[in-house]
């Protein structure tokens, strides 16, 4: 079954959709990248996904409920890393860590068993008492990555990871991604950074003016383009250039 | 925009009408109406002292001590924003055009502070001094001309030293003020004028160190983004401003406070919300002046119907402002994401503000209890408050 299923989504922000009849699915254990311009509707579908626009048309079903269905159950199932950090400025870095275990209603035990490990390889130990004003932009995204893999989820909404994250936090942040897609967790990714996309993804999603342009395996998305022994960033850019022509035309 | 003067022109607009916009909130604010009480009776209380003031009073050390330090917070309101330090960077060599108009306005802005003040001192320099009026009025023009200097040499320390230890020059400033104004008093006006030349020779010794530096963009960016910061602030007492974002304090001596909010997951917002409170400066001031005003009313006012009628007002005042602070939530937050109930926010927020108002009775009740039935203004707080908290929206 699969973990996440957007049935002919349509939304946006006013009247003039920004994603049109979106469908995908991601199955369990699945890394999926979502890849597309600047515009082309990647963080609007995100914001779909995690609940904070309702979509026009359509279905987002998580574990099977939809969020007016099972609020609970539907919240419970993912966790998100948006794209720019949002950090309480009046809370530690400890206090991140504990109010994200009290809200997902993991035990205390649990809690200091599972930071211990992520903060270890994340390299913040020492920064638990810490407010967010002191962090740079790398730290700042480790804890909303910590917060993130410290629920442990079915799904992970990751928006942007890479962005600000120096080679050892990249490093550690795949390697996780790596553990929980092992244990059977999926994942969602968006991101510009096409060369780790086409390496780590199971699946890529291009995603185009709101629309799905092409999406499954490197190999399939080869063939749908007549590109053999293309890499993703020749295929993304073979996708703007053939909507400039369809446009001028 | 055709020149830098324009830039100016049009930040200056821009600005008049920002602070206009608050101001017109300000002084319809019943505060005003306390500040025309306060100088009503400040000037009331000061023409009965000059009656009876001795003349050995020290007023012209007093008064040189006050102008002095008041001519030396000459902080230059140069309007840059931050922007400016990349857009602006190609007209480095013309940015003089543009500080010329900034420190004219820096001038006019504030000489009326420590004119004011010099005026108000009149009346006492007449009751304790022979200086005669010409005198007077010659001494009005020094401090008028010392604040001119002093805007200029402000501007070019902070210019040359990038605001690095500007209290030892505001000293400096301070004690060559005072030294020349003191002077004036003392009718020595040749060593008033030698007092003041000092200051020009101190000031021209960092305009000429600070020629060829490049601009302090991010000193000067910083200085105005505090000012509109604390502009902001104080008018965010009578209004809502939206650019406001709270600065934040640990407070860890309180931190033995979070202890009654444990671990677990029904608590997960009010242990958010008890931080957001305790360490928001915005917030826990808010709290801390009502109830401060509230105690000092119950502490000296002796008529109890006075002291309910204004625990009651004012439990009212800090019941619906915090509740509000609280609850507002313009932009995204994680905890809107978390599995909780969609009312979870709305519970832990109304408690965390009867906490603060139990303290606040209790404070309330402790400095009436020299009053005959004090309990009532601890019932008044508590039953105010909560009927606050159950109307308001």
């Amino acid at each position: 079954m699969s973990v996440l299923e957007v049935q002919h989504v349509t939304g946006g922000y006013t009247r003039k959709p920004v994603i049109k009849d979106l469908s995908f699915t991601i199955g369990k254990g699945e890394l999926v990248g979502l890849i597309g311009l600047n515009g082309a509707g990647k963080s609007t579908t995100i914001k779909h996904i995690i609940g904070t626009m309702l979509p026009k048309g359509g279905d987002i079903r998580l574990n099977g409920v939809t969020l007016k269905e099972d609020t609970d159950k539907y919240r419970t199932a993912f966790s998100y890393i948006p794209e720019t950090p949002v950090l309480y400025d009046e809370l530690t870095l400890r206090e991140h860590l504990e109010l994200t275990a009290m809200a997902y209603s993991i035990d205390k035990a649990t809690l200091d068993a599972r930071s211990e490990v992520l903060l270890k390889e994340f390299r913040m130990e020492k920064r638990l008492n810490w407010f967010p004003s002191h962090f740079s932009k790398g730290m700042r995204q480790k804890v909303m990555i910590m917060c993130a893999f410290l629920v442990n989820p079915s799904l992970y909404i990751i928006d942007e990871p890479f962005v600000g994250l120096d080679p050892l936090g990249i490093q550690s942040l795949l390697d996780q991604m790596d553990e929980k897609k092992k244990e059977g967790a999926s994942i969602l990714m968006s991101t510009h950074i096409l060369s780790t996309a086409e390496k780590h993804c199971d699946r890529i999603i291009l995603l185009h003016e709101g629309r799905v342009r092409a999406q499954g395996t490197m190999a399939d998305l080869r063939q749908s383009f007549a590109m053999p022994n293309a890499t993703l960033d020749d295929l993304y850019i073979a996708m703007t250039k053939e909507r400039d022509h369809e446009e001028l035309a | 925009m055709k020149n830098l003067r324009d830039v100016w022109s049009s930040r200056f607009m821009h600005y008049i009408g920002e602070v206009q916009k608050y101001m017109q909130f300000i002084f319809t604010g019943h505060i005003a109406i306390v500040l025309v009480f306060l100088i009503g009776a400040g000037g009331y209380q000061y023409s009965e002292w000059l009656k009876a003031v001795q003349t050995d009073f020290p007023a012209e050390i007093v008064i040189a001590v006050i102008i002095g330090i008041l001519l030396a917070f000459s902080r230059p309101t140069t309007l840059l924003r931050e922007p400016d330090q990349v857009y602006l960077l190609p007209l480095e060599s013309k940015m003089s055009q543009y500080f010329n108009k900034a420190l004219a306005w820096t001038f006019w802005s504030q000489v009326w502070i420590v004119a004011i003040v010099y005026i108000v001192s009149i009346p006492l320099l007449k009751a304790v001094t022979d200086l005669t009026t010409t005198e007077i009025w010659f001494i009005f023009l020094l401090v008028v001309v010392l604040k001119y200097i002093s805007v200029q040499g402000e501007y070019s320390y902070r210019y040359s030293e990038r605001g690095q230890m500007v209290w030892v020059d505001r000293f400096i400033r301070a004690v060559v003020f005072a030294a020349a104004v003191y002077m004036g008093l003392q009718a020595q006006l040749l060593l008033a004028i030698v007092a003041t030349v000092i200051s020009v020779i101190y000031i021209v010794v960092f305009r000429k160190k600070s020629i060829g530096e490049p601009v302090p963009y991010e000193h000067f960016v910083k200085i105005e983004h505090n000012r509109m910061m604390s502009f902001y602030r104080f008018a965010n007492y009578f209004t809502d401003v939206p650019h406001l974002h709270g600065s934040i304090r640990r407070r860890s001596w309180m931190d033995w406070l979070y202890k009654f909010v444990p671990y677990g997951k029904g608590n997960a917002q009010k242990y958010l919300v008890f931080r957001t409170f305790v360490r928001t400066d915005d917030h826990f001031y808010l709290w801390l002046r009502l109830t401060a005003i509230s105690a000092v009313i119950a502490a000296f006012v002796d008529i109890p119907v006075v002291t309910w009628v204004v625990a009651g007002a004012l439990s009212f005042a800090t019941t619906i402002q915090l509740k509000q602070a609280l609850l507002s939530s313009g932009e995204f937050r994680m905890d809107m994401l978390y599995p909780l109930p969609d009312n979870a926010r709305q519970i832990a927020v109304k408690q965390i503000v009867r906490l603060a108002m139990i303290v606040q009775a209790i404070i309330v009740g402790l400095c009436a209890m020299t009053q005959p039935m004090f309990y009532i203004a601890v019932v008044v707080v508590l039953v105010i408050s909560e009927l606050t908290a159950k109307i308001s929206k």
